[in-house]
């Protein structure tokens, strides 16, 4: 169903999700060439969401690995169901006999607790084809970017008991960063990579129609404009399109039709979270808002 | 969709030359390069010129910055959008070998380092003459000389002190009980005694930052502390540079190649305000707004390389300067001056810092230097 770049377009705006020509175009050639897809861009401007619409236009499950520093082969692959274990070894003691426990007494699949990269291959090899999303990668260490880059070139997993999973069809990858560091080129070049901008106007304006709903239609052109003001303002932390929908979402709450300097005051608090920032907006920075609002 | 196979010839053809200008822009460009490119082109097709605009750069580019070399590469070789004619064979004059006129220019920086290397430096040239050389001030050093301490700095062994990594690992004196060997060790030949392995945390190195003020002022020392920040970076790895003066560049990828010469080289063509003023806040300013979420990772121990004459706003140099100092595990000023006899850390810069500054020591000669690495070794495992 997905054969074009706008059939994947048409799919996400089903999804309510509006993208740029060129993203249709990435995750077309992610799903065409079975890549995974390596997402990067500031925070909040909708990385992680792509892979959940991308999971619900192809009706598959979602597979979700957040990362952060220390994720090791325990819980990012597989980990032993050790109470589990502990239980057959005392079974087999309580038999009598004096037997002796062997591996496959307590190593087998059964004792196994996959973790989602493991579960993902699993899927992939009995015939699903699961969406994965590896939240976040850049909170990872380099010792796991190295394990991935083995998983993505041969889509296995080996498990010294048991042995090799693999499977043939590879699942539908997707890679978020929020660049708080580089990633290796080497793992990059596995990938389709795509760099996710603020929105335009005009896609911010609808993004917010789109996602939140009782906003009438000049307030979500206020935000969007405000917005583009606020992200050229040198802020610790410039605010991203999750932030635009927090706000729609609290003004909409406040039944609020047009951007004000009391609205502005009220929520600066949802879209803002540096004392910084807030400051440097309250000082000058509201009239600034609005009147680039108009 | 459509079949590669009638059309190969000119695509193949117009690709590889394509991939050489890729690769002349300096972007990633090898055969890998070129067969990515032909899968793309017939996944999204040839007739609409942005699709196969945006699938190339999918393919091909790595970090939003390579996103404008890309665009010159893609507009030179394909022409603008008028004509829009990929099937039929292009030439384009590519030089892949020549040098990257528009990243490097070579200043007079690289011009200096980049000069013959004077042949016979004796290498046994004793334990005297190092002795002698290592209380010499950089400035004051004759060519022969600055060679023979350059490569002293190159041959410095470096042992920074380690902090835990959140990765545990089997130890014997850990805290953590570690099941999966726990429960290994129960198979085979039983016992009444269940042997608890244990883990604990991993030692790993703290990355080290180094911003270095390549100012007017600094300039007789700039050469010789940039080859040390270079021979830190081949030994440690996880090392972040930057240079400031009245602007903040980084410089870690320009670091990166293994001859030290070829790495000054590159600094001194993406640096262009070299030894003018020096603005230490606004420096700090942009490295706390723009850089320190993506690269104070780790607890990092910071190098700050400068003499502290700064021309701008000490009320900006102080906020910024207690924030940086909260970002980071330690802050180690050095100053080349400072070994001078005579000296007090007194211009209005230096008073400033100072109450935020951890450790202060002169770099003007090699013993300084080595002093500077002794001080990594010990460095305490608690923040101040």
């Amino acid at each position: 169903m997905l054969n074009s770049i706008d059939d994947v377009l048409e799919a996400l705006e089903g999804e309510r999700y509006v993208a740029e020509r060129s993203l249709g175009v990435a995750i077309h050639l992610a799903l065409q060439l079975g890549k995974p897809l390596f997402l990067e861009g500031e925070a909040g401007v909708g990385k992680t969401e792509v892979a959940k619409v991308l999971a619900s236009i192809l009706d598959s499950r979602l597979i979700r690995l957040q990362c952060y520093e220390g994720l090791d082969v325990n819980h990012a692959v597989y980990e032993w169901d050790y109470p589990k274990q502990m239980l057959a070894i005392r079974l087999i003691e309580a038999g009598g006999g004096g037997e002796r426990v062997e591996v496959d007494d307590i190593m087998s699949r059964d004792y196994l607790v996959p973790r989602p990269l493991l579960q993902a291959v699993e899927a992939s090899a009995g015939g699903e084809r699961p969406v994965l999303l590896i939240d976040e990668l850049d909170r990872a260490d380099e010792e796991f970017e190295a394990y991935l880059l083995e998983l993505l070139s041969d889509f296995q997993v080996t498990i010294p008991e048991i042995g090799t999973i693999v499977a043939d069809q590879p699942p539908v990858i997707v890679l978020t960063s929020n660049r708080t560091r580089e990633i290796h080129d080497a793992l990059k070049r596995r990938c389709i990579y795509h760099w996710i901008e603020y929105p335009d106007f005009d896609r911010e304006v609808a993004i917010v129609m789109r996602k939140v709903p009782n906003v009438p239609e000049a307030l979500a052109a206020d935000l969007a404009r405000a917005m583009e003001t606020l992200r050229t303002m040198d802020l610790y932390k410039p605010p991203g399109v999750a932030e635009t929908l927090d706000w729609a979402a609290a003004l909409a709450v406040l039944g609020t039709k047009r951007l004000d300097p009391e609205a502005v005051d009220d929520t600066i608090g949802v879209i803002l979270k540096y004392q910084e920032d807030i400051e440097r907006v309250r000082s000058g920075g509201t009239e600034q808002l609005l009147a680039s609002a108009g | 969709m459509t079949d590669l196979q009638p059309l190969a010839d000119p695509l193949i053809h117009n690709l590889v030359h394509f991939t050489r200008l890729l690769r002349a822009q300096g972007l990633r460009g090898v055969p890998e390069t070129t067969v990515a490119m032909l899968e793309a082109a017939e996944a999204v097709g040839l007739s609409d010129r942005d699709d196969v605009y945006y699938a190339f750069r999918a393919v091909v580019v790595a970090r939003p910055e390579e996103v404008q070399l890309f665009d010159q590469a893609f507009e030179l070789f394909f022409g603008s959008g008028r004509r829009w004619s990929p099937m039929e064979p292009i030439e384009l004059k590519v030089h892949p070998r020549g040098p990257r006129a528009h990243v490097i220019a070579p200043t007079s920086l690289a011009a200096d380092i980049g000069g013959e290397e004077p042949s016979e430096v004796s290498d046994e040239a004793g334990a005297s003459a190092v002795t002698r050389l290592s209380k010499r001030d950089f400035a004051d050093l004759t060519p022969e000389e600055y060679v023979q301490v350059q490569r002293l700095i190159a041959r410095m062994v470096w042992q920074p002190a380690d902090t835990k990594s959140r990765r545990w690992e089997p130890s014997r004196s850990g805290s953590r009980p570690d099941l999966r060997r726990t429960l290994r060790g129960l198979i085979g030949p039983s016992g009444d005694m269940m042997p608890l392995s244990m883990s604990g945390p991993k030692a790993r190195r703290r990355p080290l930052l180094v911003l270095a003020d390549v100012s007017g002022s600094m300039e007789r020392y700039t050469e010789m502390l940039l080859y040390f920040v270079h021979a830190a970076r081949g030994r440690l790895g996880r090392v972040e540079a930057f240079v400031f003066s009245t602007n903040l560049h980084r410089i870690t990828r320009q670091l990166a190649h293994r001859d030290p010469k070829v790495a000054l080289a590159r600094v001194g063509g993406a640096v262009h305000d070299w030894s003018s003023g020096t603005l230490i806040g606004d420096a700090l300013a942009d490295f706390n707004r723009n850089w320190s979420r993506r690269i104070v990772r780790g607890g990092p121990v910071a190098l700050i390389i400068s003499d502290g004459w700064d021309r701008g706003d000490s009320d900006l140099l102080r906020t910024e300067m207690a924030t940086f100092a909260r970002n980071v595990h330690r802050v180690v000023w050095l100053n080349p001056l400072a070994g001078r006899s005579g000296f007090a850390p007194d211009t209005r810069g230096m008073r400033t810092v100072l109450p935020f500054v951890d450790d202060f020591l002169p770099v003007g000669t090699l013993s300084d230097l080595a002093a500077v690495v002794r001080l990594l070794e010990s460095v305490p495992k608690r923040k101040r």
